[in-house]
């Protein structure tokens, strides 16, 4: 007979058989077969065996099990098994003397894996039993790396997001940077819309990845200014009637660019991203551009970046202008000198407004 | 194993070599388990079963018995216990008793042989 030293388990810890049976030469027998493999625990009883297994599950790699007991048969401890699922955890063996028909098939039913006549014969016991731990053995391994794998794919799916709204910043900071702005705004932009979302009824109906979504979309709101010449783009007086002209197709320009990357079309934000370029400078009274949308047809998210954008270039100094005290750019929004927006949107804004001025405390 | 003692169990009808397969060749083990053969009560209690009549205990008795036996290679005794059980459970209270007979002699010589040799 092979000789195979006892088998350990990935702790170190040799592997464990419960033997049920409450014939002691029966116990002898199968302990003798099996003492090279395993480290051997008995029950001469199933409710003894039963009370075994379920205080510690973990430790058993294997349960041969007799039919006909006193106090607690086989099939009464295969059906405590199979209530608690444990069937498909430890491979169960039955080991009897008589097994009609009718045992045999609800044993199987149940989910033994083997049914084993006795008296046994050592060597083919043997090599039963221990084929079926070798196969729960591999099948456990193969779920364990499966788990390890599955974990380190959503580690890389967290650092490609991650990547994505680098490269996304990165890419919108550079075209706020020709537009003689810092990197500042657009991290800005994101922080005043995802606050609003988060902090105000203006997010309901929203979950927190959509909100974050909106968030990542708003720092692309004029990466359409990369097509206005710089001539226009960084004029210091006021544009002339035909200059505002070509300044306002950033909207346009930006949505047709966010429209060409075919990655970007893929992932959740594109749309929001999108819709966020071509419509930040509509206006709640229809008097905005490109599209002249009125009220509702606005979407809320471009209507909160909107005012996002107004708020945040009113509260910074510009190369044009200084900084505005707090008090004057509220006035300036509440009186609609920036523009018209949805009585709702600055109801809202003003609630949190105080905590979006912490941003600009210490430029001040 | 000495010669003389395998031919002693082999006369009372046990096979010695098959037994010893079962324990892979350990004959201490066998010789432990054929010592606490002389103590087992489930011949008792299947001969007052059968005498009361009781044919719950006398399957119970006879069943745990034949298991004994078998393991032990005890292949007469063995046989006997197998037909009686069958003949239990199938309601055949008369085959089960007229068995009884040959059952007692067969065990009687096992015992006999088993303090004779262990």
């Amino acid at each position: 007979m092979e000789e195979t030293p006892v088998r350990k388990t990935e702790h170190g810890i040799p592997e464990c058989m419960l033997i049920i049976d409450d014939d002691e030469i029966n116990r002898g027998i199968l302990d003798n077969i099996f003492s090279p493999f395993y480290t051997i625990e008995e029950a001469e009883n199933g409710k003894i065996g039963l009370e075994k297994l379920l205080a510690r599950t973990e430790d058993y790699s294997a349960v041969l099990l007799d039919v006909m007991m006193p106090v607690m048969d086989g099939m009464e401890v295969l059906r405590h098994l199979k209530e608690r699922q444990l069937l498909d955890k430890i491979p169960v063996f039955l080991i009897t003397a008589e097994a009609s028909v009718d045992t045999m098939r609800e044993a199987y039913q149940m989910g033994v894996m083997d049914v084993i006549s006795k008296p046994v014969v050592p060597f083919v016991v043997q090599r039963r039993v221990n084929s079926v731990v070798e196969l729960f053995r591999a099948r456990k391994r193969l779920g364990n790396v499966v788990e390890r794998q599955q974990s380190e794919l959503l580690l890389q799916a967290q650092k490609i997001n991650e990547l994505n709204q680098g490269m996304l910043e990165t890419l919108s900071a550079a075209i706020e940077f020709r537009d003689v702005e810092s990197g500042e705004h657009v991290r800005r932009i994101h922080d005043i819309t995802s606050y609003l979302l988060l902090h105000t009824p203006l997010g309901e109906g929203f979950d927190e990845e959509e909100i974050e979504q909106i968030a990542l979309a708003s720092i692309m709101h004029d990466v359409g200014k990369i097509a206005i010449p710089d001539a226009i783009l960084n004029k210091p007086g006021r544009l002339t009637p035909e200059e505002f002209e070509i300044m306002k197709t950033h909207t346009i320009e930006g949505a047709h660019l966010l429209e060409r990357i075919p990655q970007l079309r893929e992932n959740g934000a594109y749309h929001y991203a999108y819709d966020i370029a071509r419509h930040h400078h509509e206006r709640w009274d229809g008097r905005g551009y490109p599209d002249g949308l009125k009220g509702d047809e606005i979407t809320i998210w471009a209507q909160v970046v909107s005012l996002a954008d107004v708020y945040d270039a009113l509260s910074s100094k510009r190369v044009y202008k200084d900084a505005f005290t707090r008090e004057r750019v509220v006035a300036m929004i509440k009186n609609g000198e920036c523009g018209v927006f949805n009585p709702r949107l600055l109801e809202c804004f003003f609630t949190v407004e105080k905590d979006l001025a912490v941003m600009y405390e210490k430029e001040a | 194993m000495d010669a003389w003692k395998k031919e002693e169990l082999a006369a009372a009808g046990i096979n010695v070599e098959d037994a010893l397969g079962r324990f892979m060749g350990n004959e201490m083990l066998l010789n432990r388990f054929l010592k606490k053969f002389l103590d087992d009560t489930n011949y008792g209690k299947l001969s007052q079963a059968m005498e009361a009549k009781d044919t719950e205990g006398a399957i119970a008795a006879s069943h745990t018995l034949k298991g004994v036996s078998g393991n032990l290679s005890m292949t007469r005794l063995h046989e006997l216990l197998t037909s009686q059980v069958a003949a239990l459970r199938a309601g055949d209270w008369e085959a089960a008793s007229a068995l009884m007979p040959e059952i007692s002699q067969a065990y009687d010589a096992v015992v006999a042989a088993i303090q004779r040799s262990a």
